[in-house]
């Protein structure tokens, strides 16, 4: 019963090269067009990017409950599972897009600052014979830096998405190597080989020309830097896969509409996942 | 009198308070560590950011980026035009969900 409330997910993890040239032969197959669609509607490109914009200034402050109540939880592990694949190390420039309520953005703070800690502990533990100066030393260094010159940017397009986002940062108590952008993941905002690390969960079946949002995440991403999205796929499994539908759209819109008391936008949310290509096109 | 005075009072701290928040088009101002990254999302080149209006400006296009709450607003479509004539490229004026939002 668990699994229905799982909504599979998966991570594309890429290196700069090979991996993106996949994903852009998949994406131009979606772009076909101008009509495109918006969940099951077809409709012009342009009434997407509103009805989506719509959606996420509707659910914004609600939108953590929700993908609680509709994922149990899971989409922290997942989260959870996507920075430690990461793995960062201090000094890493991340750019998180459609990260809006900041949940990488938190988790790559944590992860890097308690890197930074063991660090700091066993150099302490190394030198045993460092005088009280050079200790506390190492300690100013840390409370200056606690990053180690690490960053991430934030990058969504909805306004209430990121006003959520740095509020919950305020109310966590996260400020430092942490900033914020308005912007379009089809046409960033950021200079070329600037980022180490480029992420995208739950966000790119929202981005209506997926074949721009990958050349700009080349774009910006340094020679060797790594593309990494988290989506929901498909399950293969037919019973769960009758389940997980029920689930989907018998439970969830209803939620929606107890919790946020927005119905439609959870309808367009689950449909939204359906119209995503499976996984399997993403391999070819 | 007593109510004149607290009116007196009222005024000021209304006064005081918005000359605190920055008064029109200022605001929160930029992150410093943000500059390293940005550029204009439609030519890609770098911008000057203005304290004074708190907007980031391209100088060649003749647009300029608002900074709201201290969140740069690099969406083409909520920049303004800095000019008096649109700039020889043609600035764009399409009906974006966002538009600009005070």
């Amino acid at each position: 019963m668990a699994a229905a409330g799982l909504g599979p997910a998966r991570l594309f993890l890429g290196r700069r090269r090979g991996a993106m040239r996949a994903l852009l032969g998949l994406a131009r197959g979606l772009a076909s067009g101008p009509q495109t669609h918006f969940g099951f509607q077809n409709v012009s490109e342009e009434e997407r990017r509103e009805k989506i914009y719509q959606v996420f200034e509707n659910v914004a402050e609600k939108y953590d409950v929700m993908n609680d109540s509709m994922t149990l939880g899971i989409h922290r592990v997942w989260k959870d599972i996507l920075v430690h694949k990461m793995n960062p190390s201090p000094g890493t420039l991340l750019v998180d897009v459609a990260g809006g309520t900041g949940d990488i953005a938190f988790r790559f703070i944590n992860y890097v600052h308690s890197i930074r800690e063991r660090q700091l502990q066993q150099k302490l533990k190394r030198h045993q014979n460092l005088s009280w100066q050079e200790i506390s030393k190492s300690y100013e260094e840390e409370k200056v830096k606690p990053l180690g010159d690490s960053q991430v940017v934030v990058c969504d397009i909805n306004k209430e998405m990121l006003k959520v986002g740095k509020q919950r940062a305020q109310h966590l108590g996260y400020s430092e190597g942490l900033s914020w952008v308005l912007g379009n993941a089809e046409e960033l905002p950021f200079d070329d080989d600037k980022f180490d690390v480029y992420t995208i969960a739950f966000g790119i079946r929202n981005v209506t020309r997926i074949d721009l949002a990958l050349q700009e995440a080349y774009r910006v991403l340094k020679p060797g830097g790594r593309f990494l999205c988290l989506e929901f796929s498909h399950v293969s499994n037919p019973l769960l896969s009758r389940l997980y539908d029920l689930y989907s759209f018998q439970v969830i819109p209803v939620l929606g509409e107890i919790i946020a008391g927005d119905w439609k936008s959870y309808q367009y949310l689950v449909e939204s996942i359906r119209r995503f290509p499976p996984q399997a096109d993403g391999r070819t | 009198m007593l109510r004149g005075g607290r009116g007196a009072v009222a005024a000021l701290r209304r006064a005081a308070g918005s000359r605190g928040a920055g008064g029109q088009g200022r605001g929160q101002a930029l992150e410093p560590s943000l500059l390293r990254f940005l550029v204009c999302p439609l030519s890609k080149r770098p911008l000057r950011y203005d304290e004074s209006t708190n907007e980031l400006i391209n100088e060649e296009l003749g647009i300029a980026y608002p900074v709201i709450d201290g969140i740069p607003n690099m969406i083409p479509e909520a920049a303004r035009t800095t000019r008096k004539k649109p700039p020889a490229g043609g600035s764009k004026e399409t009906s974006g969900p966002a538009g600009p939002q005070q």
